[in-house]
């Protein structure tokens, strides 16, 4: 009998988005709690997703219970950074010269980033291809 | 508009505009579309015809904002998901995404100081290039306003998705880990939706890309700005 009532909870875990949304949050307030009671610089969010990420190494819960929650999440994600970019309502400021100014920067800033980080992996696997290569040899 | 209407009204007014912007930009797909860009606009839009403040929009939205926590902890399954590339490639990775971050801030930090930003813009400019969660966390910590980072950041994924395509044309990357780099490094969620397109090797490695910067910045965030000051 207990073991039927594992499995058939396990079943629940595995299917329901909603059971494993709530398991997601669970570990975002362990990370949060725990943040505040240590004092750390981290967010708790990145805290709790060390620990599911760790549970899920250590094979301490299966991929399939945080699966369908973390979709959800990171399906639409886009749709929980909108309120935060709302903020613009409070900044008519940037409306003229300033806007343009960050505007510009960010422009500028984007291109150096993405530029560099593009070839500085290049020139890495390529380093790394020519002395697999001499290793070969 | 009454208290209780406010409350109602912004949450559903949210989900009901991301719903409809998601289903333009899957008909249409393209920087131009992206829900993060159109959204907000259709918003603003609205709350100035209403009349309405940042503090009116908040009263019964922050819980969509919070969703941000849990947001961050999901990330561990797709990590989870792409240990193998992590264990293969971890060299070109971690130099990228060090390389990136740095180009990040220090351009940010040069430019803000070039163009004469003020310093509360300055630190809040410096982790635009971090996936929404992460930037809003490092800027609030660095010293930055949060709510600000987020646009930036927003509009860094827009101007990034869109110079990405000119850049691949334009820089010889023969490897699909630089190209994936290039979109999860410089445009974040944008960027992975970019590079997924281009392919799907580059699609999973800019994913990657995207979440170790998060992380690599949250964790140097503090030393760096003491050294910047």
């Amino acid at each position: 009998m207990p073991r039927r009532i594992l499995l058939s909870s396990q079943r629940i875990l595995h299917r329901s988005r909603l059971v494993q949304l709530g398991l997601i949050v669970g570990f975002w307030w362990l990370g949060d709690a725990a943040v505040r009671a240590i004092g750390l610089p981290v967010p708790g969010g990145v805290i709790g997703m060390l620990l599911m990420l760790g549970l899920l190494l250590a094979r301490g819960i299966g991929p399939c219970s945080v699966r369908r929650g973390a979709d959800v999440l990171l399906g639409d994600m886009l749709l929980f950074f909108v309120p935060a970019v709302m903020g613009l309502l409070d900044h008519g400021e940037f409306l003229g010269l300033l806007g343009a100014k960050i505007f510009l920067l960010i422009l500028v800033g984007t291109l150096l980033v993405m530029a560099g980080t593009a070839l500085t992996v290049e020139l890495v696997q390529r380093l790394m291809a020519r002395s697999g290569a001499d290793h070969a040899r | 508009m009454p208290v209780e209407a406010k409350i109602l009204f912004w949450p559903a007014a949210t989900v009901a505009a991301y719903l409809l912007c998601r289903a333009l930009y899957r008909r249409r797909p393209g920087w131009q579309t992206s829900p993060l860009l159109t959204t907000p606009v259709v918003l603003i839009l609205l709350a100035v015809a209403l009349h309405a403040s940042y503090g009116d929009y908040l009263l019964g939205s922050h819980w969509l904002m919070a969703m941000v926590g849990p947001l961050t902890v999901a990330f561990a399954l797709p990590i989870y998901d792409q240990r193998a590339v992590i264990r293969r490639h971890w060299l070109p990775l971690a130099v990228g995404v060090a390389v990136g971050s740095l180009i990040a801030v220090a351009s940010g930090y040069a430019l803000a100081r070039a163009l004469d930003l003020a310093p509360e813009l300055r630190q809040s400019l410096l982790p635009r290039s971090v996936t929404m969660p992460f930037a809003m966390n490092v800027s609030g910590h660095v010293g930055g306003l949060p709510e600000l980072t987020a646009v930036f950041v927003m509009i860094t994924g827009v101007v990034g998705a869109a110079l990405g395509d000119l850049l691949l044309k334009l820089l010889p990357l023969r490897s699909s880990m630089a190209r994936g780099a290039l979109f999860g490094m410089g445009a974040h969620g944008a960027g992975v939706a970019k590079a997924r397109e281009v392919g799907a090797e580059e699609g999973s490695v800019a994913g990657l890309v995207m979440i170790l910067a998060g992380l690599a910045n949250v964790a140097v965030a503090p030393a760096l700005i003491m050294t910047l000051g």
